[in-house]
């Protein structure tokens, strides 16, 4: 069954959100969707060049109020 | 009289129990090791050959007189009924609990990277393993010395580049034909941007290869190959994997008390463990949002002793991680409030860390000596008071 996986990385700056997605993207599989919340403002180019060098699809990011989200879909894991 | 119990005599444990007064505490350390370790210690055994016994000191030489001594293991820790139980059966009572018991490196948790430290030693576990991979090094005459780390979060954030600065210089000076590459789980070169703009430079000019989006998935050790969770892959001749790091094993009750990776949840800044007001934890075994380092540590151990006595101290995250190349330092410098701020590597800084490191072992022994001295440093160094300017 494909999991929705929710990652809250809201304040965190070091070791920053791309490291709470790194650890969540360890127990993904392929067709999970990883949800994102962050604040750090350098999190939206990291996570475009994490998807590319990951081939991971990048289903929405946007951001309101200061909050960034990430939505995810999981496709680029190793079998 | 209060009895405080300190689980763990490094870093953390021990300042605190020498801060208590003897006059209001009567102060208990369990460690299950006769030594207290200087970790930064590792990088000098490994990359500069120096002997272990510079970075071990018996724990009971570093504790205050008056402060009991038990050497044993944590098997388990119950805060609802205020009882600790140790491996040979005993089982102590408190009024006050300190967790302090660092960091387990699980080497278990990634495929191949036991056989990687038994056969090349590494600078994260032990001293006698950072013996061992500089004889490793002493013996290379080229190839690819490839240093990886398995989880974003690890202690002493800057120290996988310090490993590769030194490292490079080590083969200089043998004058062999070694690269030295280094593999991380981040965007940049370094967690923080402001920090990897400073120093990617430096990595360049001294040939070290640098990967960024590498977080070591397994390693197959008969063809000497790295995989990431990324999907790339990297070949060394030797290698070390700094493996993912957790919180203690043994039991907590209640368990809740504890995160997914075992780490102890506190409040940030007054380290009492959640739900409770009797219980702290301080150091690399908690989950506060900050390095896991020594000054962590350290100024928790400062807050705790304050509440303790009595007073409203708050930690503020501060953190001061030393990065240092062959002649050169900096440190990185933030708070909760306050990003890395802009640093610049200078030959002064690097005495400045050798100056810390030569007062180690006295600042554990009498941190009431020191204090007004890392205050003054720690004030002047302040995020808010060096801000954008940088230091
Ligand atoms: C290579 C390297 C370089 C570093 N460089 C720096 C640096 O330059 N600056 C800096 O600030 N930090 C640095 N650090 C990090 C720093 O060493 C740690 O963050 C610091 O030691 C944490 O202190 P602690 O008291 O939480 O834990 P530790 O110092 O790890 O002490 C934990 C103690 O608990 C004991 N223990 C564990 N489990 C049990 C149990 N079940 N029962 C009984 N006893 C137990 C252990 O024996 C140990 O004595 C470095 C670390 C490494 C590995």
């Amino acid at each position: 069954m494909p999991e929705l996986i929710k990652v809250d990385a809201r304040g965190m700056a070091c070791p920053g959100p791309i490291s709470a997605l790194t650890r969540a993207y360890r127990k993904a599989k392929n067709g999970d969707t990883i949800e994102v919340l962050a604040t750090d403002p350098g999190f939206k180019p990291d996570v475009q060049a994490w998807v590319k060098r990951t081939n991971n699809e990048l289903i929405e990011l946007t951001e309101e109020g200061g909050v960034i989200k990430a939505v995810i879909k999981v496709t680029g894991k190793r079998g | 009289m209060k009895k405080v119990l300190i689980l763990g005599g490094g870093g953390g444990g021990a300042i605190l129990a020498n801060l208590l007064p003897k006059e209001e505490f009567e102060v208990t350390v369990v460690d299950r090791d006769e030594y207290h370790v200087f970790q930064p210690g590792n990088l000098f055994i490994a990359f500069y050959g120096d002997s272990v016994e510079k970075y071990r000191r018996p724990i009971r030489s570093l504790l205050k007189p008056h402060v009991k001594l038990i050497r044993d293991e944590v098997t388990e820790v119950n805060l609802n009924d205020r009882k600790v139980k140790l491996k040979g059966d005993k089982s102590l009572e408190y009024d006050y609990i300190i967790i302090a018991t660092g960091a387990n490196l699980d080497f278990d948790a990634i495929e191949g990277n036991r056989e990687l430290l038994e056969s090349y030693g590494d600078f994260y576990s032990t001293l006698e393993n950072a013996e061992k991979l500089y004889k490793t090094l002493k013996e290379m005459r080229e190839g690819r010395f490839v240093i990886a780390i398995a989880d974003p979060i690890y202690k002493c954030p800057p120290g996988p580049h310090k490993g590769a600065f030194l490292s490079s210089t080590l083969f200089e000076r043998m004058g062999v034909d070694v690269d030295v590459v280094l593999a991380l789980p981040f965007p940049h070169a370094y967690p923080s941007k402001t920090i990897s703009d400073i120093i990617e430079p430096e990595l360049e000019k001294r040939n070290i290869e640098v990967h960024t989006f590498f977080t070591v998935d397994s390693i197959d050790v008969e063809k000497k190959r790295i995989y990431s969770l990324e999907g790339e892959e990297l070949e060394y001749t030797v290698a070390t994997v700094i493996p993912p790091h957790e919180g203690p094993r043994y039991k907590v009750e209640p368990s809740e008390v504890k995160d997914d990776s075992n780490y102890l949840k506190i409040d940030k800044y007054t380290c009492l463990i959640e739900g409770f007001d009797d219980a702290y934890a301080i150091g690399d075994c908690t989950n506060a949002p900050t390095s896991k380092s020594g000054v962590t540590a350290h100024l928790q151990a400062e807050v705790v002793a304050e509440r303790l006595q009595g007073f409203d101290a708050r930690y503020s995250g501060r953190t001061n991680c030393p990065l240092i190349t062959d002649g050169m330092g900096l440190f990185i410098i933030s708070d909760y409030d306050h990003p890395p701020i802009p640093v610049r590597l200078s030959r002064f800084k690097r005495l400045l860390e050798d100056l810390f490191v030569a007062t180690y072992w006295d600042a554990i022994r009498y941190p009431e000596l020191w204090q007004p001295i890392f205050h003054a440093y720690f004030e002047a160094t302040s995020p808010a008071k060096l801000g954008e300017r940088g230091w």
